[in-house]
């Protein structure tokens, strides 16, 4: 069943991504596994602050500027951790194609306007945090080493399951 | 700043109960409350409370959160991890509040007569 849900995780991500290699999420370290996840709140954040500049919905702004603060303090919490530990985050293969679909979600979000975008944004959103919300659930919580790490993906999880609830109501509103 | 916001919520209180009943609501020992936020949730996420009584939320989780009454009429400051702030309970905070950043967090405060 877990591993079913790792395998499942992994193929949305890659799915997602588009990317052609099919390396194992759950292989990765603790250092890569904090890369993965200081990458995947960075490119929320990044949608965000598209959304701010594009959207003129206010609740799609409320939203956004949610996301912005939150990941935020995830990755603050992050980097003060990785810095107590005296350790730096290792790129991979897995943090290098979640940044390359969201080169191309980017690209490609850039050029809607108005309900359109707002639509594309909150159906993104939903799908990203469910297939992040996997990843971390599945593939790396029970494969983290350092307790103390483990206890901030669980924290963190929890914030991005808020999210993804948060997102599902973004969906039915812009819909 | 948020002792002054705890000032001027006192003072309006004050402000507010001018009357006889409040003022004896005032003077008998008002109660002190605590709601935690914690894992998305205001707990207890029901609270029956006083005129004159003191509510201190305190945020356990990283991501910042607030307590707000649904008709905006008062508000908590943005709550950050492990901060606190304390507000003196006034005739109009009976009702519901919620979190602004995270909508589906509701919670609500009951006030006896
Ligand atoms: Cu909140």
């Amino acid at each position: 069943m877990k591993l079913k849900m790792t395998l499942l995780a992994a193929s949305l991500i890659v799915s997602m991504t588009g990317a052609a290699k099919a390396e194992d999420p759950s292989k990765l370290n603790d250092l890569e596994i904090a890369h993965v996840a200081y990458v995947a709140d960075v490119i929320d954040i990044r949608y965000a602050h598209l959304a701010l500049a594009i959207s003129s919905n206010p609740d799609i702004h409320e939203f956004a500027k949610t996301m912005i603060r939150d990941h935020e303090a995830v990755n603050e919490q992050a980097l003060a951790l990785l810095g107590k530990l005296n350790a730096q985050p290792q790129d991979n293969f897995l943090s290098q194609s979640l940044q390359k679909g969201a080169e191309e979600l980017i690209t490609e979000m850039s050029q809607l306007r108005g309900d359109a975008f707002d639509k594309r944004y909150a159906e993104n959103e939903l799908a990203y945090h469910k297939a992040v919300n996997n990843l971390v659930e599945n593939a790396f919580i029970p494969n983290i080493e350092n307790a103390e790490v483990k206890s901030l993906f669980e924290a963190g999880l929890e914030i991005f399951k808020a999210h993804e609830g948060h997102a599902e109501m973004m969906v039915k509103k812009v819909n | 700043m948020h002792r002054r916001r705890f000032l001027q919520t006192s003072v309006a209180a004050l402000a507010a109960t001018g009357s006889s009943s409040a003022l004896h609501a005032a003077t008998k020992a008002p109660t002190h409350h605590d709601i935690t936020i914690y894992r998305f949730k205001f707990v207890p996420d029901t609270l029956d409370v006083r005129v004159g009584d003191t509510i201190t939320w305190q945020n356990k989780d990283i991501a910042p959160h607030t307590a707000t009454a649904n008709d905006d009429s008062w508000t908590t400051d943005e709550l950050g991890k492990r901060q606190s702030q304390t507000l003196t309970v006034t005739a109009g905070m009976s009702g519901d509040y919620y979190c602004v950043y995270h909508p589906h967090m509701k919670a609500k405060l009951t006030i006896a007569s």
